[in-house]
């Protein structure tokens, strides 16, 4: 044998030896390389800059790629650490049998290039495997059409290669460090350095459980859109601190309390458990707490994008409650008319029809409002209530109803604290003799703004207000929104026609017309199908994804954890079995031991994310989600197949548990 | 006196994984205590001792023969109960303590009793005079890690001692203690055994064999020689003893 053939051959032994636990290690490097080219393949294909929506699409899979890289950097770097560890007895015995601490960098020098090399090949190999099955899908998911042909990313084989070769590096230096820094005889003992039990802290304890109610409170008592928004990283924030104090203090507190009552600890059944509980609490807290907020996390992400994704026609039909809605700021003369009739022509000669037409004008101001007087805000104000005024004539055109008033009184919606009998606005004096509960025409905007208020008052009233407000900028909008049925493609051709259309109007045959208007926008629903679906497509997949990258993660550390505690407590229950614990009894008490530890963080974040439910509903309301029902079928599906998932993996990892111990 | 173990034809051996090489530990044991013994078996590495301490442990079955406490086979108890008889019939010392680190000494000490579903005011009043009589009543919060060796060692002894059990299988319990603490222990067994109590003892140290009442010596997987103390003091023993490893390692004859 060669000499300098002998580093590599131990290096290369070492790796098939330890493979219980390189073998996890490397097929998460794996994984992580392949998802981590996949997402830079997608960025950066060149057949996605092309499709409508498709720049929106790229920047979010941009950000999932620092996402991925972030994590697979903290995750490999910790993997490797607990990979370390549980080797400090072998690399003792190395050092003890005469290898000087150079001699184990250099083998180490080499598993590391081995592992580097092995995970980077194959895991871009898979990459580029599943590459184009992905943007398949993801084409799919967004409804773009398929790029035919097979590519290779350059940019992500870069990239790839330049991310996992850098965590690499660091592992390699980190590993250096570790064994410089040791003494061979620390080396040996390893993770035998005796237990000491934890003592109760109390007050990270009690601020636990405080940062956690005020985390579940904010989520439960917030109930503005916007302001949930704002609080929902303080929720996100106070519920994380509380996880980590929850299970590092208060576990040991509530474990200690119960090992003090005597008539409780001291019964078969809580004995063994509640004492073994308090070490390995010790040990794990922050892994059971990194894994319990892992999971919630992947629950909120899956839920919340499945929920989007499919909620999607909803949120359309919410924000356009019209096919197309042509708005025309401040129309004079015969301005509607003329309008109305080159719509009209226009989707005629798309060969359409136009269906459900609304056609009102309405006046909307920013108000503030001091008991039952509101006053114009002015601009750059920001604590408003969106205030529409409608005149009968208009209201009775577009409810079918009779508005039924004279001077003085009015119709009012309000969707915050109740008015009382009357309100005044500039001066005048109005009677509110009707309140009206539902008003098609005003949905959009009341889902989306915290307070609104909607008022009918007589023709002659509305026009006196629009004198009134002829100083300022604000303007009646006329609104003509309508249904048409038809391909995509026709939709979006029609719009186009209405576009032009309405351009043109005015400006042809200019001696007939007395109208003119400030501004007219288009705003078309098929349109913004496809930014939409573009949009939620795209976080949908990312949603999947990282779900997925994170599934893997606490896949990976729960199988760590069992696999270090099997070791662990195989003495225990050797010494256990001699003192006259029988095997059945072992193995109940083994059972309701990882039973705990491995559903602990599950049952929490079900916990979190039944706390975050109302809060992430408000969410989804900005963006135009009413529908409740929906997220909650799929935060319940999403848990059950997590917990599936979840259950697989114990089933699994607790067979490697059981084989250790016994 | 009463017969409470009884030995008879014991064999083992044991099979590499694919059957093709046997080794045989016990050839042919026989022998018999009485309660209120107090006996040493010696024996090199290799001579079968801890083989048959555990199978007098039923932590392992022999290939052939039986052993009988009080007149019960013990091979012939179903699985599921054998725990609970080794919980109840049986008190072990081990060389390297066995304690569980994440017991205090009085947890450890309790253990057995818990595992038996007594009431917590009846183990307190068990555990009590056996504290007392160990020396450990002012340590019995401390874990282990936090106390000697021999200290240790008095804890394992309490949790053999607080089932009351028929017979105390000690297993090198000098082992690992430095000679005070040896001499300590070795105290602690005679006058346990004074009070009545039945132990049988796996060592190789001459001393801690020269405190039995009657040493049994293990070569090849037989009992090759008997020694009674009779009136001899533990000096005289222990000549006699070293006497008999002396022959036994220069190919004498078989005497028992």
């Amino acid at each position: 044998m060669r000499k300098t053939a002998f580093y590599p051959r131990l290096a290369a032994q070492n790796i098939r030896r330890n493979k219980q636990f390189y073998f996890p290690f490397l097929l998460t490097c794996i994984t992580t390389t392949a998802l981590f080219y996949i997402l830079c393949f997608l960025t950066f294909n060149q057949g996605m800059n092309v499709m409508y929506g498709g720049s929106i699409l790229q920047s979010l899979l941009g950000l999932g790629c620092v996402v991925i890289a972030l994590f697979s950097t903290v995750f490999l770097f910790y993997t490797n650490s607990f990979l370390m560890k549980r080797r400090q007895k072998e690399l003792g015995l190395y050092n003890i049998l005469g290898m000087g601490k150079s001699h184990i960098i250099r083998f180490l020098f080499f598993e590391t290039l081995f592992s580097f090399l092995i995970s980077l090949l194959l895991g871009l190999a898979l990459g580029i495997l599943f590459s184009k099955l992905m943007l398949l899908l993801l084409c799919r998911l967004v409804s773009f059409g398929v790029p035919f042909g097979f590519e290779l990313s350059t940019q992500g084989l870069i990239y790839s290669s330049a991310l996992f070769s850098g965590i690499f590096l660091l592992i390699l230096l980190s590993n250096f460090l570790r064994i410089q820094l040791s003494k061979p005889i620390e080396l040996l003992q390893g993770g035998n350095v005796g237990e000491r039990e934890p003592k109760t802290k109390w007050l990270p304890a009690i601020l636990g459980l405080l940062s956690l109610a005020g985390g579940y409170w904010l989520a439960l008592t917030t109930e503005d859109p916007v302001q949930a928004m704002a609080l929902f990283f303080v929720a996100v924030l106070l519920v994380i601190i509380g996880t980590y104090l929850l299970f590092t203090a208060s576990s040991i507190a509530i474990l200690k309390g119960l090992k003090g009552r005597a008539g409780y600890y001291y019964k078969t059944r809580h004995f063994i458990p509640v004492s073994g509980m308090i070490y390995r609490m010790k040990q794990n807290a922050v892994g059971l707490a990194n894994i319990c907020i892992l999971v919630t996390m992947v629950l909120v992400m899956v839920s919340g994008t499945i929920c989007l994704y499919l909620g999607a026609e909803d949120s359309l039909s919410t924000r356009f409650p019209r096919e197309i809605t042509l708005s025309v700021g401040n129309p004079t003369g015969n301005a509607r008319q003329v309008l109305t009739e080159a719509a009209g022509q226009a989707v005629a000669g798309s060969g359409l029809e136009m269906e459900n037409i609304q056609d009102y004008l309405s006046l909307g101001l920013y108000c503030t409002r001091q008991g039952d007087a509101f006053t114009i805000l002015n601009p750059n104000e920001s604590d408003f209530i969106y205030t529409v005024f409608l005149s009968a004539s208009e209201y009775e055109g577009l409810s079918g109803q009779s508005a039924s008033l004279t001077a003085g009184e009015a119709l009012g919606l309000v969707n915050m604290q109740p008015l009382g009998e009357s309100f005044s606005f500039l001066n005048k004096e109005y009677k509110i003799v009707r309140r009206l509960q539902d008003f098609s025409a005003t949905r959009q905007v009341s889902l989306a703004t915290r307070d609104f208020c909607l008022f009918v008052v007589t023709d002659q009233a509305f026009a006196e207000i629009l004198d009134d407000i002829s100083e300022r900028r604000d303007s009646p909008v006329w609104h003509l929104a309508f249904d048409i049925e038809g391909s995509p493609e026709q939709k979006l051709a029609c719009r186009q026609a209405v576009d032009d259309a309405i351009a043109k109007a005015l400006n042809q045959g200019a001696e007939h017309n007395s109208g003119s208007y400030d501004y007219a926008r288009i705003e078309s629903r098929e349109s913004n199908r496809q930014e939409t679906y573009a949009l939620y497509g795209g976080f949908l997949f990312l949603g999947l994804f990282l779900g997925l990258v994170f599934l893997i993660a606490t896949v990976l550390i729960i199988y760590y954890k069992q696999l270090s505690e099997g070791y662990e407590d195989k003495e225990r229950f050797e010494i256990m079995q001699k003192v006259g614990l029988s095997r059945r009894e072992i193995k109940q008490a083994i059972h309701s031991q990882i039973l705990i530890v491995f559903f602990l963080p599950l049952a929490m974040a079900v916990i979190h994310i039944a706390f975050a439910f109302k809060m992430i509903t408000k969410l989804l309301l900005l963006l135009n989600l009413s529908n409740t029902a929906l997220f909650a079928y799929c935060t319940l599906g999403t848990i059950a197949l997590f917990a599936l998932i979840y259950g697989l993996v114990y089933i699994l990892t607790a067979r490697v548990y059981y084989k250790l111990v016994s | 006196m009463t017969l409470l173990l009884e030995v008879k034809n014991l064999k083992k051996i044991y099979a590499t994984r694919f059957g093709n090489v046997q080794v045989q530990a016990l050839a042919n044991v026989n022998f018999s205590a009485e309660a209120g013994e107090y006996i040493a078996i010696m024996g090199e590495s290799g001579s079968g001792k801890t083989t048959l301490l555990n199978i007098l442990a039923s932590l392992d079955k022999p290939t052939g023969g039986e052993v009988l406490l009080d007149g019960q086979s013990t091979f012939q108890i179903p699985e599921g109960r054998l725990a609970a008889f080794r919980r109840d019939k049986l008190g072990f010392v081990f060389q390297d303590f066995n304690l569980l680190d994440t017991f205090s000494l009085k947890d450890n000490i309790l253990l057995p009793l818990v595992l038996s579903g007594m009431e917590y005011k009846e183990m307190l009043g068990r555990l009590g005079p056996i504290a007392q009589k160990l020396g450990l009543t002012d340590i019995l919060e401390k874990f282990p890690y936090e106390v000697s060796g021999g200290q240790k060692q008095r804890c394992a002894v309490a949790r053999a001692l607080i089932t009351s059990p028929r017979l105390i299988l000690a297993d090198e319990p000098t082992g690992a203690l430095d000679s005070h603490s040896a001499d300590g222990l070795l105290a602690l067994f005679r006058e346990i055994n004074a009070a009545g109590q039945t132990v049988l003892m796996v060592t190789h140290s001459v001393k801690a064999a020269s405190n039995a009442g009657r040493v049994l010596f293990l070569r090849d997987g037989e009992i090759f020689h008997q020694l009674y103390r009779g009136r001899r003091s533990n000096e005289e023993m222990f000549g006699l003893i070293s006497d008999t490893l002396t022959a036994m390692a220069t190919g004498g004859e078989r005497h028992a």
